[in-house]
């Protein structure tokens, strides 16, 4: 298996608060990976680092073997929900569309595969239906359907989601679940959730975040947890000592 | 003075085709101010515009500099202004309303001393602040066209960059645009929207033409390029209805217009009133 995600000593701060501090970990090409930690623990910073958004202060991060700058138009980005103007007009169509927004020229418009991947991207997450619906009209679950398409419509090679399953009904959270899995063999999955029953069913490996990471395989999780709610490296360590 | 005394008076002429080209303007670019919420920075690039004015009005009158005329001045200024809060938004993280704010009287505080320093008498200081669209010029009208044409080819091509760095920066980014010049762009593109309707309006009044009309068009679209349409042609009526009023009862052009868009503005949220109200107080 390639690696598709290679961290090495990676460390960031916000001025002199440290999020992140000396982590290391890979991750494997085509697999399906959770990422927790409590709320500030440093989640959607190592998300943003990973996608090229934040600088590291330290440490380095690489993409199959390369700068996460040269895969900005590879990765698919799912952000929080909360982020989004509902007042802003803009139907579901235009808003997957701008997922590949790269490849539009003035004169030609959207190239043929473009279209045909933002579409294949709506019909995947049951859109069809919403396609020239306002965007801030959706109930949280269709918006939040909404945003993974776009993620997908520029077909990426990763795919980096941030919380997709917050605030949505169990209907729409298992076939968000469910597309997912059937992305699987084909994209690098990185998930962000602290919806930990339904994640590990589904994932490969689990990650740790709380500025230092930890990397778990799904079903070895719950006997980490039964120490804490979030497993630290400093308490891995006490088990090692009481052990 | 009767109807037909009016539509053949070239000075109203002058101001009709002044006001549809500086609403061309409005509906454009004042869509892109509502829906990116910039409407406080696109008034500070506004006010900042008066020391360009001001500065261009005394060299012409002092030295005797007739071809600066303060119009270029204001496009000069608009710019200028544009580009620094623009890379004070990009860089500063805190406080950066007030910085802005800051560029906002500092602009105008330029402005007023070049205008009080100006030999002879100052009427102008009144029309750039509260506008005089009986006073434009051919010249003037041929320079709006420019500016309108290169407002339109730069919109046109940059439509789609444009609206995806006002949705979500952050996937603009990713997909590879140069955010942070696309973001200057825009505010360029404010700064030569707010030279076209200062003409009509004035500096204090510009912000009602830059956001009422794209936030009336707002309540009958879901689509951005419709609702720089609708805007557009709502500028141009409050223009045209603002002209007829005032030339009839004699008050000031841009005031009358500025009512005439907040009255219309005022009517419609009333019908939709229901729909935007907020759920919990």
């Amino acid at each position: 298996m390639n690696l598709a995600i290679e961290v090495k000593n990676l460390s960031f701060a916000y001025k002199e608060t440290k999020v992140l501090d000396d982590v290391s970990f890979s991750i494997e090409e085509n697999s399906f990976t959770g990422i927790i930690g409590p709320n500030g623990g440093g989640k959607t910073t190592l998300l943003k680092l990973l996608i090229g958004l934040y600088k590291s202060t330290n440490g380095s991060i690489k993409i199959f073997g390369d700068d996460p700058e040269k895969f900005t138009n590879k990765i698919g980005y799912v952000p929080q929900i909360n982020m989004y103007d509902p007042a802003f007009p803009i139907t579901v169509k235009e808003l997957v569309m701008l997922g590949c927004v790269s490849s539009y020229s003035f004169r030609s418009g959207y190239p043929k595969s473009s279209v045909d991947s933002a579409m294949n991207a709506i019909e995947l997450l049951g859109l069809m239906p919403y396609l020239n619906t306002t965007f801030g009209q959706l109930s949280g679950g269709m918006a939040q359907r909404a945003l993974i398409a776009r993620s997908l419509a520029s077909d990426p090679v990763l795919l980096f989601l941030d919380e997709p399953t917050a605030n949505v009904d169990p209907k729409t959270r298992d076939l968000i679940y469910e597309v997912l899995n059937t992305l699987r063999s084909k994209k690098t999955i990185l998930m962000v959730t602290h919806d930990l029953n339904t994640t590990i069913k589904y994932v490969d490996s689990i990650i740790s975040v709380e500025k230092k990471v930890s990397t778990y395989l799904p079903e070895k999780i719950c006997e980490h947890f039964s120490l804490g709610l979030y497993h630290t490296p400093l308490m891995k360590e006490k088990e090692n000592d009481n052990n | 003075m009767t109807i037909i005394d009016m539509f053949t008076n070239p000075f109203f002429q002058t101001a009709l085709i002044a006001g549809l080209l500086a609403s061309f303007a409005s509906g454009i670019v004042g869509s892109y101010v509502v829906v990116k919420r910039i409407v406080f920075l696109s008034g500070s690039i506004a006010h900042s515009v008066l020391s360009g004015m001001g500065v261009f009005l005394f060299l012409q009158r002092k030295y005797n500099l007739m071809f600066l005329n303060p119009l270029y001045g204001a496009i000069i200024a608009a710019i200028l202004s544009a580009v620094i809060i623009g890379w004070i938004h990009l860089n500063y993280s805190q406080r950066k309303d007030a910085v802005i704010a800051s560029i906002w009287s500092t602009g105008m505080a330029i402005g007023v001393i070049f205008i009080s320093l100006t030999p002879g008498y100052n009427v102008e200081l009144f029309d750039f602040l509260f506008g005089n669209i009986l006073w434009v010029t051919k010249l003037d009208l041929i320079v709006l066209c420019f500016l309108n044409l290169f407002l339109i080819v730069v919109v046109g091509i940059n439509y789609q960059k444009l609206l995806a760095i006002c949705v979500d920066e952050e996937q603009a980014k990713l997909q590879g645009l140069s955010v942070n010049r696309l973001y200057l762009l825009l505010l360029c593109l404010v700064a030569i929207t707010v030279v076209l309707l200062i003409q009509v309006i004035g500096i204090i009044l510009i912000i009602a033409l830059l956001a009422l009309p794209p936030m009336i068009a707002s309540f009958f679209t879901n689509r951005l390029w419709k609702m720089m349409v609708i805007a557009f042609i709502f500028c141009g009526a409050f223009n045209f209805i603002g002209l007829v009023i005032s030339y009839q009862f004699n008050l000031p052009t841009g005031a009358t217009i500025s009512l005439v868009a907040t009255a219309v503005y005022l009517t419609i949220l009333s019908f939709n009133r229901q729909k935007y109200k907020k759920i919990y107080n």
